[in-house]
């Protein structure tokens, strides 16, 4: 195998139909940042959403000495029995999955965790500041979140009951309806882009069709007559993808790392979240421009 | 060399065949005339010796081999045994003389050292020394076919099939061109070579093969174009 004969081969592949090449690239591009766009957001989503859904679904406080609320006002903070009353009353109820308590410690230590990118603010709560809860999880929240709530207000010890879930779904209807746009557009791109590069090899072959001749008069092995046409294709499909990764790594510096700054959580993507789907996205650009190649060589050079 | 038994060649589109009960054995180092009118299986036959196309029926050999046992991806192996030479030369129009030849020995991975060496020689051995830097362009019709020999040649085959070498070619450089295959057949190779050019057959007398409509209607060593009966 001599590389430098391939690569020779490849060149001038690529530079005689210069146009169809730029064609390829720009699609690659486009389409593999499209699906790249659309898998970082599909992790993001899913980032906040386990945060999200690793927490409870019914939040029960309880009163604290600095409690605000008019009946926290009247008891004062709730008491041990009062806890153990309300314990045993959510864990008797059928439609309760599970019942955490969480002492004023452990909040305090959660808290500091979550809003780990704003020390500031962090500074200004103390232990003591966020009041102990029970945080219970139901069968079917969506039916008995009611029946549950109502069985705990009104009693002694308990500040308010809140169900996040509500708040929650809106948001991330938002949030999928975005993603499957975007994710539907980069699969309409990806065929664009396999057709051009059926379209980009079967000229290529056209062109080169004296040499291929040629070469297959004297006895050249298949591989290496077909190889500078796979490589031809795989190589566009790089050069897309390497503008795709600068395209991908700019999406995520620029608009979901800024995201972030509408979360107090810190439910950043990572590094390696990034690299995932960079080289997720080279993978599928190189299989999808490899095959094509492939497949379309096997049409249209006669072996 | 090349062993045709019984071979028969229909092409699909075709109900007369190309080639009917074709009997032919070529020995190594034998240069053989193949004649007769167009269509009368000629290129059919030297394409089933490169296993360009398979018989319908009938068993080759060549070069040793039985082609029907000859698996797809042994062709190329079997090709690089054979040299091949024709009518519309097919030279690469932007590679000069040395590119050319040399591109044949690139295609099959042999090292830029052995190129070196064996290509100048080549070109030597076809007459074309000094025209090394050439474009085919630049070069007569007979200068272009012996680039064309030079490329058919480098890789030292056991047969070299030409299929009407001269057929775009003046008598008077025919001769030349004929002089080359002569000298490439002194080398042990075997030589089989499709013509129309009676000249050249009468001239040579060496085997003559003659084609009919598919058939074998003459084998004659030291023969010549016409009917000799």
């Amino acid at each position: 195998m001599r590389a430098q004969f391939v690569f020779q081969e490849i060149w001038i592949g690529l530079r005689r139909n210069l146009t169809m090449t730029i064609a390829l690239v720009v699609v690659v591009a486009i389409s593999l940042s499209l699906l790249g766009t659309g898998l970082l957001f599909i992790k993001q989503v899913d980032s906040t959403r386990t945060y999200w859904q690793g927490k409870v679904e019914v939040s029960i406080y309880l009163c604290t000495s600095e409690s605000v609320s008019v009946q926290c006002k009247q008891n004062g903070a709730s008491t041990a029995a009062q806890r153990q009353q309300i314990q045993q009353t959510l864990s008797s109820n059928s439609a309760v999955a599970s019942v955490t308590y969480e002492s004023q410690a452990q909040a305090y230590q959660r808290f500091k965790q979550e809003f780990s990118n704003s020390p500031s603010f962090v500074s200004t709560v103390q232990q003591g500041d966020i009041p102990d809860s029970f945080q219970v999880k139901l069968k079917n929240p969506q039916a008995d979140y009611g029946s549950v709530a109502a069985s705990v207000t009104s009693k002694p010890g308990v500040d308010s009951v809140i169900d996040d879930r509500s708040i929650l779904d809106k948001f991330y209807k938002l949030l999928d309806g975005a993603r499957n746009a975007v994710v539907i557009i980069a699969l309409v791109l990806l065929i664009a882009a396999t057709l051009l590069v059926a379209n980009t090899i079967r000229l290529s072959a056209f062109n080169r069709r004296r040499e291929t001749g040629i070469m297959r008069l004297v006895g050249a092995s298949n591989f290496y007559i077909q190889l500078p046409f796979l490589l031809e294709g795989v190589i566009a499909g790089l050069i897309g993808w390497a503008i795709a990764a600068g395209l991908l790594i700019a999406v995520k510096a620029l608009w979901l790392d800024n995201l972030q700054q509408y979360f107090t959580f810190n439910v950043g993507l990572s590094a390696g979240d990034l690299i995932e789907v960079v080289v997720l996205a080279m993978c599928v650009g190189v299989v999808l421009c490899g095959a094509t190649s492939f497949l379309t060589l096997r049409r249209y050079l006669r072996i | 060399m090349i062993n045709f038994d019984n071979v028969s060649k229909i092409y699909p589109s075709q109900s007369r065949p190309a080639l009917e009960n074709v009997s032919i054995g070529v020995e190594k180092g034998e240069f053989v005339f193949l004649v007769g009118p167009s269509g009368s299986g000629k290129s059919t036959f030297l394409r089933l010796v490169l296993k360009e196309e398979r018989p319908t029926d009938g068993r080759i050999r060549v070069a040793g081999r039985d082609l029907a046992r000859l698996s797809n991806w042994r062709v190329p192996m079997l090709r690089r045994r054979i040299g091949c030479v024709f009518q519309d030369f097919r030279l690469l129009p932007n590679k000069n003389v040395y590119q050319n030849v040399a591109f044949a020995l690139e295609v099959i991975g042999k090292p830029r050292r052995f190129i070196r060496k064996v290509v100048p020689e080549v070109i030597d051995l076809v007459g074309l020394e000094g025209k090394h830097d050439r474009m085919p362009d630049e070069l007569s019709g007979g200068e272009q076919q012996r680039v064309a020999m030079a490329r058919a040649f480098v890789n030292r085959p056991m047969i070299l099939l030409a299929d009407e070498p001269t057929g775009n070619i003046d008598p008077a450089t025919s001769i030349g061109i004929m002089k080359v295959l002569d000298r490439i057949n002194r080398t042990g190779t075997t030589v089989v070579m499709a013509t129309h050019d009676a000249a050249i057959v009468d001239s040579m007398r060496k085997r003559v093969i003659e084609l009919e409509y598919g058939k074998v209607v003459r084998d004659q060593s030291r023969g010549v174009y016409g009917q000799a009966y």
